[in-house]
């Protein structure tokens, strides 16, 4: 029988707990509570993709086995639960879906270097987003920017593709996202 | 290695949506490879990835799909936390970035360089389908025909540097250019200047002895 979703599901620090508790303890249902929860996203994300959706069911189930397996080495002082998931989706999605073969051991080997400390010493900053604050920051974007937005993470669509799409210049798609950027930059990181 | 020429924040989002060509997220990659200030500002743009797919409205999967899954990680313990990283070996010269060597091998000895101009050699990368990926030697003190791109060109600097109107670009700096973009960059004096580019389109060059190389060069 499913479990279902828990309500303070955009409390980010409650699922940091329950990765917290699949990683120390293998904590099975843990684990299926966010399943509950990020599955049918996931699902979302992946079909709006292009993934049919069998395919993308497939992949789903992939991303969580990625998650059981690597819970212990999630850190929730680098990365809220959902970014996390977002980024295994992502890459499972350009290495079986685009076909490229490099991505996986690129971005795995990209994450190592951040848990060595740098040459110069500097520690990389922490981010750590508040959900209900950047929630607020996309819904307050204006329109067009926020549907560039979407275009680029939901379809995947390159500049030049949005450019056609909405009828602009390609430097109009650019400054735009850079603004909605900007926009959204102050709710990403923890007040220092 | 601390670049100071970042990629526009507007190709970090499209990396991070997988919205990138594999020529251009290869060079993407190198370069995130030497600067941690990106790694850290991918770890933004991810974020607002994250934060999309929690503001989604979930799809229903088909019945049966938690009781697979249940079975699933039965099957596998989860993984033992990796020891942290040594030391990384001690940096060898003659390493290219990692994430390039899928496309030109590791070793810049071993580069398979071939002519194409007074000064310049070139290295077209292996299995990239999608726009173009490219390694280009220049030699030291010389200058580019003027140019301009028909499209987007992300260039990074892996050895020797060049000057152009915005600026020194030195190993690890990254150019990122698009259509509106009119440069003539002269390579340092000293070494060659080796960098690796993407191109979405052919560049342009402007004057009639480069008008007249650009059949032979074809970059």
């Amino acid at each position: 029988m499913p479990l279902q979703a828990p309500q303070n599901t955009d409390d980010p620090a409650y699922w940091s707990a329950q990765v917290g508790r699949i990683g120390a303890q293998h904590d099975t249902d843990a684990f299926m509570c966010l399943f509950a929860h990020f599955g049918p996203r996931l699902q979302r994300y992946l079909t709006g993709m292009g993934v049919p959706p069998s395919q993308a069911e497939e992949l789903v189930q992939e991303a969580m086995l990625r998650v059981w397996r690597r819970a212990a080495q999630f850190d929730p002082c680098r990365a809220n639960v959902s970014t996390w998931l977002f980024r295994i989706a992502r890459n499972l999605y350009i290495d079986s879906i685009r076909g490229e073969p490099h991505w996986l051991t690129v971005q795995d080997d990209l994450e190592m270097l951040d848990a060595l400390p740098s040459e110069d010493g500097a520690t990389s900053a922490e981010s750590f987003a508040d959900g209900r604050g950047l929630d607020r920051a996309i819904d307050d974007l204006p329109p067009q920017q926020a549907r560039m937005i979407r275009m680029s993470y939901f379809e995947a669509k390159s500049h030049s593709e949005i450019a056609r799409e909405l009828n602009q210049p390609l430097g109009t798609v650019k400054s735009s996202l850079r603004r909605a950027f900007a926009r959204l930059q102050g709710a990403l990181r923890k007040a220092p | 290695m601390k670049p100071h020429h970042h990629p526009d924040i507007a190709t970090l989002m499209a990396y991070s949506a997988g919205a990138l060509s594999s020529a251009f997220s290869a060079v993407v990659s190198a370069h995130l490879s030497v600067c941690r200030t990106c790694r850290d500002r991918l770890r933004d743009t991810d974020a607002i990835g994250g934060q999309l797919l929690n503001q989604q409205e979930g799809m229903p999967l088909s019945p049966g799909a938690h009781e697979k899954l249940l079975a699933r990680i039965q099957q596998y313990a989860p993984d033992a936390v990796p020891a942290p990283p040594e030391t990384p070996a001690r940096h060898d010269p003659d390493l290219l970035p990692a994430p390039l060597w899928p496309y030109f091998g590791r070793s810049y000895r071993a580069l398979p360089w071939k002519w194409i101009g007074p000064g310049i050699h070139h290295i077209r990368a292996r299995d990239v389908t999608d726009d173009h990926l490219m390694l280009l030697r220049v030699a030291p003190g010389r200058s580019l025909p003027m140019h301009t791109h028909g499209g987007n060109e992300l260039t990074m600097i892996l050895r020797g540097a060049y000057d152009d109107t915005l600026g020194h670009f030195a190993p690890g700096d990254m150019a990122d250019l698009d259509c509106d973009t009119e440069h003539q960059p002269v390579t340092a004096p000293g070494v060659p200047c080796i960098c690796v580019a993407a191109t979405d389109a052919p560049l342009r060059f402007s004057g009639w002895l480069a008008r007249m190389l650009q059949p032979m060069v074809r970059l």
